[in-house]
């Protein structure tokens, strides 16, 4: 068995002791990014990101990114099971995929029994993550293995459709949405131009050869402009935190919740693949779907236990499955799996295909950390949830103009240029500017994350065609991808005209 | 939903639209020849770009007028902390990163609450010298030390 073998080596890197301490850090900072409103699961990734370059900067790269990627994956699948806990103590989402756990959790916790909901959903997002993972470790071969065989062409219409996808569902309106994405590409184009050598909109200044930095448009958009929204805003003071009395659910609640779990996982873990639609999506569906399978759909709403685990662990289990399309394909799918992919890029580690073949250690070690890093959070979670619930406390005067400083360090130590302050801060006005009017800001970061590979491939392809843009639509799997890429965008539009309403994804 | 918003961007993104498209015509063409040269992405979206932004204008002068809320926004509060980070970033490799961010948090904390001076001393001091020693000392990074000592 090849995979297994794989998988043992993956462990052998997720067990040196650095990483069994960045992936810790990392499940810790998530669960705390998921406690806090107001910092996201993306911005805490995107705030991450330089902290993660300067610690691995002694080590060789291959490590360095396996460390760092470890560690920033901590934070994504941490910051999952941190946003439970808002919503059940405070009826406050953490993170939007949290927002289907304050219908019955919150009352759970009116009703004395946050303890048991909290540990519920931990448990879940425990059960979930070890779902998502077994579906990453039986996908990744033979999903890697099909992606091998694409070309230019098929890799162009993929990255089409991701994109696609993640502006069809994102936001309000999808005209916004798809002027995030273009933004993005142009953003993108800036800078030297990879295969002609050509500067394309640096209008000579030699900042600009290099092109705009990913990291620093990302920090400034997600972090900076949550920053900025939150002076601005002044929200009112948020009320009573409900207390935890027992944490270990009973016996009943085990039982009640066992299915949920089983099938908010499976649901999760699916949803969580399909580009675009992300933990939000699938914590929405498993609500919906655990009130239809419920013998008595009237109690929820009013603390039923099913209603906490099922979303609780489609939402970890989405952000488990997200992973596939990453590592086996390189196309991210949501916003915090394009920082996620920024982030192997500036370690010059392409995510794809050959990603398994390359960088074995990259990928196998991260899929083994992740298993450990579940485990850790459970262990951590269960005991410390107290602990975790005195975070939100965490004083917004201190908090904000901290975050501002990690950012400003975090850019700066990268880059070492004061001009990346500059656009960091640019950035965050407008990423307050762009979010308040239901301009959606992860299509943008998407784009520009994948901006250099759609041209790149597009312009190869059309290459070997000699510039005939028909085999897009002649190569059989090209064809299907742009097949679907366009109905992404077309179904949601039908069925608006059709009077219905439209979910929409308003995670990153 | 701000509509003035809306028709701003809508117009402001049709500028960028245009811009793009006028520009990448001066790109020059690839030297090998090849007939898919480096303008030709950028110019399709430039045209991409022009026809959502028409699209989205259109949305917003259909939309009818709704009524906008007023929000109370802390302006105040929020011009203070920007000056003082684009002064920071100015400053940053002129004072040095110590000083530069001791001043910053301790001017953004004192502007969110003036009270409490002795806890954001010692937060910010704690902060600024806590990452300078962490980052340049133990793992050998580089910030602009104390250039005026």
């Amino acid at each position: 068995m090849d995979t297994l073998q794989y998988l043992a080596d993956g462990f052998s890197v997720a067990f040196q002791w650095h990483n069994l301490l960045f992936a810790l850090v990392g499940v810790i900072i998530g669960t705390a990014v998921g406690v806090l409103p107001g910092i996201g699961p993306m911005s805490g990734v995107a705030l991450l990101i330089p902290v993660t370059a300067t610690i691995t900067s002694g080590m060789p790269t291959s490590a360095a990114a396996a460390s760092s990627i470890i560690l920033l994956a901590g934070v994504y699948y941490g910051a999952m099971y941190g946003g439970s806990t808002t919503s059940i103590l405070l009826n406050t989402p953490g993170e939007s995929s949290s927002v289907v756990t304050t219908l019955d959790g919150y009352q759970m916790a009116q009703q004395g029994r946050a303890g048991a909901a909290l540990a519920i959903s931990a448990i879940g997002s425990f059960c979930a993550g070890i779902v998502a993972l077994i579906g990453l470790i039986l996908l990744a071969e033979p999903l890697s293995n099909v992606a091998v065989k694409f070309g230019p062409a098929e890799y162009f219409s993929l990255m089409l459709l991701g994109l696609a996808a993640v502006s069809g569902l994102a936001g309000k309106s999808m005209t916004k949405a798809l002027i995030m994405t273009v933004l993005g590409l142009m953003l993108g184009t800036i800078g030297i131009d990879a295969v002609s050598g050509i500067a394309r909109f640096t209008y000579d200044q030699p900042i600009l050869y290099s092109g705009l930095e990913f990291l620093t448009v990302a920090v400034g958009l997600f972090a900076l402009g949550e920053v900025f929204k939150t002076i601005l805003e002044k929200d009112d003071e948020t009320g009573a935190i409900a207390k935890i009395h027992r944490i270990m659910p009973t016996k009943q609640d085990m039982k009640d919740s066992a299915l949920p779990i089983a099938r908010g996982s499976l649901l999760g873990f699916f949803i969580g693949v399909l580009p675009g639609a992300g933990a939000t999506l699938a914590s929405f569906f498993s609500y919906m779907t655990e009130k239809k399978f419920s013998k008595n759909p009237e109690t929820f709403g009013k603390g039923n236990i099913a209603g906490v685990a099922g979303p609780e662990s489609a939402n970890n289990a989405a952000s488990g499955g997200a992973m596939i399309p990453l590592l086996t394909l390189g196309i991210p799918g949501s916003g915090t799996t394009a920082i996620l992919m920024g982030a192997l890029i500036m370690y010059n580690i392409q995510p794809g295909p050959l990603l398994f073949d390359e960088h074995p250690e990259v990928a196998w070690g991260l899929i083994a950390s992740m298993l450990i890093g579940n485990l850790m959070l459970l262990v951590l979670n269960m005991p410390l949830v107290r602990v975790f619930a005195k975070i939100i406390e965490t004083p917004k005067k201190y908090l904000l103009p901290l975050i501002v400083a990690i950012s400003f360090f975090g850019v700066y130590a990268v880059q070492y240029t004061t001009f990346d302050l500059f656009l960091l801060l640019g950035c965050g006005v407008l990423g307050y500017l762009l979010s308040k009017n239901d301009y959606p800001v992860a299509p943008l970061v998407l784009a520009l994350v994948l901006g250099p590979m759609i041209e790149n491939n597009m312009r190869r392809a059309l290459t070997i065609s000699n510039g005939e843009f028909s085999i897009f639509f002649t190569k059989p799997l090209s064809l299907v991808f742009i097949i679907a890429a366009v109905a992404w965008l077309l179904v949601p539009l039908l069925l608006k005209l059709r009077g219905r309403k439209v979910i929409i994804n308003e995670e990153g | 939903m701000n509509k003035k918003f809306d028709q701003f961007a809508g117009v402001a993104f049709l500028l960028v639209g245009i811009l793009f498209l006028v520009e990448s015509q001066k790109i020059s063409d690839s030297a090998y020849g090849s007939s898919v040269g480096p303008k030709i992405f950028p110019m399709w979206l430039g045209i991409i770009l022009i026809a959502l932004s028409i699209r989205l204008l259109y949305e917003t002068f259909k939309i009818k007028s709704e009524e906008s809320k007023k929000e109370k926004l802390q302006y105040k509060k929020f011009l203070i902390i920007f000056v003082s980070a684009v002064l920071y970033a100015f400053f940053l490799e002129k004072i040095g990163y110590v000083a530069s961010t001791f001043l910053f948090l301790l001017i953004a904390f004192q502007t969110m609450e003036r009270r409490k001076i002795i806890s954001s001393l010692l937060i910010s001091a704690f902060f600024a010298f806590g990452v300078y020693y962490l980052f340049s000392e133990l793992l050998g990074g580089s910030l602009p030390g104390f250039p005026l000592v």
